[in-house]
């Protein structure tokens, strides 16, 4: 599909999630309700990887760019930030910790019920699609 | 100059064009594109004089793009539903617990060090992909900016201690520790995840997406509870 149409097909599903959110109360942000839109679509073979392919391409290899205006925001946080900055840096730190241990426990100890190892997992499953 | 949106764009692609080469240069997980263009643009404007003000009319055209960018955030997640359906119930379990821990994780340490409100909600849901996080946030109150930061050290926290947490606390299935990397620490611990292998990699990239969508459906409604 040409990039135009792609780019209007994705900003379309943004905005249907928006209208979602905003006017049909769905308690969910519009943009997470848009994404569930399209895994859907794609899902029913509706849209296919190859419909969006380019678009979807350009903005996920580069997504970390625009998230760097709003956290620029940081500036403009105000006081409580600037002074409780460590707590905050240790509380992230420490608690990604926890976090990631309750997880992996959590797994661990309900797969060891399923007797398969896990080789059978495809790191892409593009590769079926194509 | 100050009102032409073209100042603050402009200075965002070189900004995060430097942080991406120091990247590549130093292929480490410490040297995060984000924060050095966030550490550059910070500089350049205190350095120069230049007020937030001025460069965020540039900035909002970008942040424009991210609706858009959540949306295609489908394509990772569809192509790895496929590997949810051999342990899907240990996977979605997994995930709800992390992500469950994690946000009564910073609801009970904000009231212990006596964090404002609007700091514990904008920390709140630090461990889910950025696109994500942001737009929860300002939903249940807190700053977008703010969440933006402590996602970007959350996932570089996960991406460095990953193997050490797995080892230490002795997460030896694989599918365990990319569920639990990615749950934890979203794209970023998934960028390590797959230097761990394969299955660690697919499963932590399947966890990103399915643990922002419990999140942003949870968080709203445990905040509610609690109140």
């Amino acid at each position: 599909m040409r990039i135009l149409l792609q780019l209007a097909l994705i900003i379309g599903i943004s905005l249907i999630g928006e209208i979602l959110h905003r006017y049909a109360g769905v308690p969910i942000p519009g943009n997470i309700l848009g994404m569930l839109i399209l895994l859907l679509l794609l899902c029913v073979k509706v849209v296919k990887l190859d419909h969006i392919k380019e678009v979807s391409d350009f903005f996920l290899k580069n997504i970390a760019f625009f998230f760097l205006p709003p956290s620029i925001g940081i500036m403009a946080a105000g006081e409580e930030v600037m002074c409780r900055w460590p707590v905050l840096l240790i509380m992230c730190i420490a608690l990604t910790i926890v976090t990631m241990t309750a997880t992996g426990w959590t797994v661990q100890l309900l797969a060891k019920g399923t007797k398969h190892k896990a080789r059978g997992v495809k790191t892409e499953g593009a590769k079926n699609e194509q | 100059m100050s009102n032409s949106p073209l100042f603050g764009i402009l200075l965002s692609l070189i900004a995060f064009e430097i942080g991406v080469a120091l990247h590549k240069k130093w292929r480490y997980s410490l040297v995060n594109p984000l924060l050095i263009a966030n550490v550059l643009i910070i500089g350049f404007l205190c350095v120069t004089g230049t007020s937030y003000d001025t460069y965020k009319v540039g900035g909002d055209y970008i942040s424009f793009f991210l609706g858009p960018v959540t949306v295609v955030l489908a394509v990772p997640l569809y192509k790895q539903l496929q590997n949810l359906l051999k342990y899907w119930f240990s996977i979605l379990m997994g995930i709800f617990v992390g992500s469950l821990t994690s946000i009564f994780c910073v609801i009970g340490c904000s009231k212990i060090l006596g964090l404002s409100n609007t700091l514990m909600l904008s920390i709140l849901p630090k461990s889910i992909t950025i696109p994500m996080g942001s737009v929860v946030s300002e939903q249940i109150g807190g700053i977008p900016s703010v969440t933006i930061i402590a996602i970007t050290v959350t996932g570089i926290t996960g991406a460095v201690t990953a193997p050490i947490v797995c080892r230490f606390f002795r997460i030896k299935n694989p599918v365990a520790q990319g569920v639990a990397t990615g749950t934890a620490s979203h794209a970023l611990g998934t960028s390590r995840a797959l230097e761990m292998g394969e299955t660690q990699g697919a499963m932590s990239s399947l966890s990103i997406g399915i643990a922002g969508v419990f999140t942003a459906i949870v968080a709203p409604i445990i905040l509610n509870v609690i109140a």
